[in-house]
């Protein structure tokens, strides 16, 4: 059908007002739609009437969307997280609030004391259940009040690619992250610390495990990703 | 040209700029065009979706489209807003025309937006339009009779069709449809006439 010649602009008219409308049949709306790229008269009909109609649509009172649509669209897009980046991440209190899966960590912390405590003793430990982002426990580190060692167990597989290495940090509140060494990515690993848990970890609501270049972060502060990381439960 | 047309004719402008830079891949000006239009699309899609989930989602993917899209616009051919609606109205058509058609329910006791754009507080999008237009089209619409009015605004802000608005007036489907192709006939003459569209 040629739709410029005259005898058809009126029909075609008729059917891009339908169209802008909203009221054509499904398959004719399918058909116009399809002819509008490549048929000019078409794409000019149509949007000749969507500006008629344009003034009703802008007359709506607007409707302010929920945030979420907006991060829903830069997720869709790929794009970059658009909080502001004030500092490095342990100094944004979303990073703390993050946190919040401490009770369930807790619990976890009471249970591997449990077991772990020597029967008759006095349990005076000090227990952080490290998680990563899903929640899920993958190091326990625990040392006693009094002791030099923090003992850091694996609890479930790290995959850590070749030159890479796992450091363990504490953060202490309000201050930068103090790197505590570095640990193994399974079984049990040691680490010496410069006072005893007790004092070491004072202050320190929190630790946390970065992946850094083996040998560890060449800056001193935290340079690759935060895979896990833990409240520091004081049992005592 | 008082300073209210002003001030739509650079908001246009704006809006205009800013597809142009998201053409550009400018993530700033897409936001900032977001921001500037997000309410009204979120609106239009509302009215016709009456789901909430549905009309987040539908806006979602009208801005994903934008952002891939924007270098198609034309500011010959229309104005960024109109250009922003025609996309997300669509979209919520197309949606709707997936569900069965039968079974949408409209009380008849809903509040039917007029079709009269309102002259004494004119909306945010109303100033965005070319003063000079949106008083012609304000004109036109009056010139409407009240069937035709009812009927073509059950259509466009409700996305009903033709059978619909017929169910909905209690009404023979010959007469809803002859109802909103007057009323169309109409006001394309009247906006014609006053130079509205080419």
């Amino acid at each position: 059908m040629d739709l410029s010649r005259p005898d058809r602009t009126e029909r075609l008219d008729a059917l891009a007002a339908q169209y802008a409308l909203g009221t054509l049949s499904p398959r004719a709306r399918r058909r116009l739609a399809r002819a509008g790229p490549s048929v000019p008269a078409v794409a000019r009909a149509i949007s000749a009437w969507e500006m008629r109609l344009a003034a009703l649509a802008e007359a709506i009172p607007g409707v302010t969307p929920p945030p979420r649509v907006w991060e829903g669209i830069r997720a869709r897009l790929g794009m970059a997280e658009t909080l502001p980046s004030r500092g490095p991440w342990w100094s944004s209190l979303g990073w703390w609030r993050g946190l919040a899966f401490g009770s369930l960590a807790l619990a976890v912390a009471l249970a591997v004391t449990l077991f772990t405590g020597r029967p008759g003793e006095p349990s005076q430990a000090i227990v952080v259940v490290l998680a990563g982002q899903d929640g899920k426990p993958v190091l326990v580190a625990s040392a006693d009040r009094g002791s030099h060692v923090l003992t850091v167990k694996s609890v479930a597989p790290v995959d850590v690619a070749a030159g890479r290495a796992l450091e363990l940090w504490a953060l202490p509140q309000g201050r930068d992250p103090r790197s505590l060494g570095l640990i193994p990515a399974s079984g049990v690993g040691r680490v010496t610390l410069a006072d005893t848990a007790g004092v070491a970890l004072e202050n320190t609501p929190a630790l946390a495990v970065s992946l850094e270049p083996s040998g560890g972060s060449p800056t001193g502060k935290p340079t690759g990703p935060v895979l896990f990381s833990g409240p520091v439960s004081r049992l005592y | 040209m008082n300073a209210s047309v002003a001030s739509t004719a650079e908001r246009t402008t704006a809006l205009a700029q800013l597809l142009a830079r998201t053409a550009l891949a400018d993530q700033a000006a897409f936001g900032e065009l977001y921001r500037r239009t997000s309410s009204q699309l979120y609106a239009v899609a509302l009215r016709i979706l009456r789901d909430r989930g549905t009309a987040e989602e539908i806006l979602q993917e009208a801005y994903v489209s934008v952002w891939h899209n924007a270098g198609t616009y034309d500011a010959a051919k229309s104005q960024p807003l109109t250009w922003l609606v025609s996309i997300v109205r669509n979209r919520c058509l197309d949606q709707i025309r997936r569900r069965d058609i039968q079974t949408v329910p409209l009380s008849r006791d809903d509040d039917e937006p007029e079709l009269e754009i309102p002259s004494d507080s004119p909306t945010p999008v109303e100033m965005l339009l070319d003063g000079a237009a949106a008083l012609s089209v304000r004109e036109c619409i009056n010139t409407l009779e009240g069937s035709q009015k009812q009927a073509i605004a059950l259509a466009f802000y409700h996305g009903l069709t033709h059978a619909e608005v017929a169910t909905h007036l209690r009404q023979p489907l010959g007469t809803v449809k002859s109802w909103v192709r007057r009323g169309l006939e109409r006001l394309k003459r009247c906006l014609d006439r006053a130079g509205v569209t080419a």
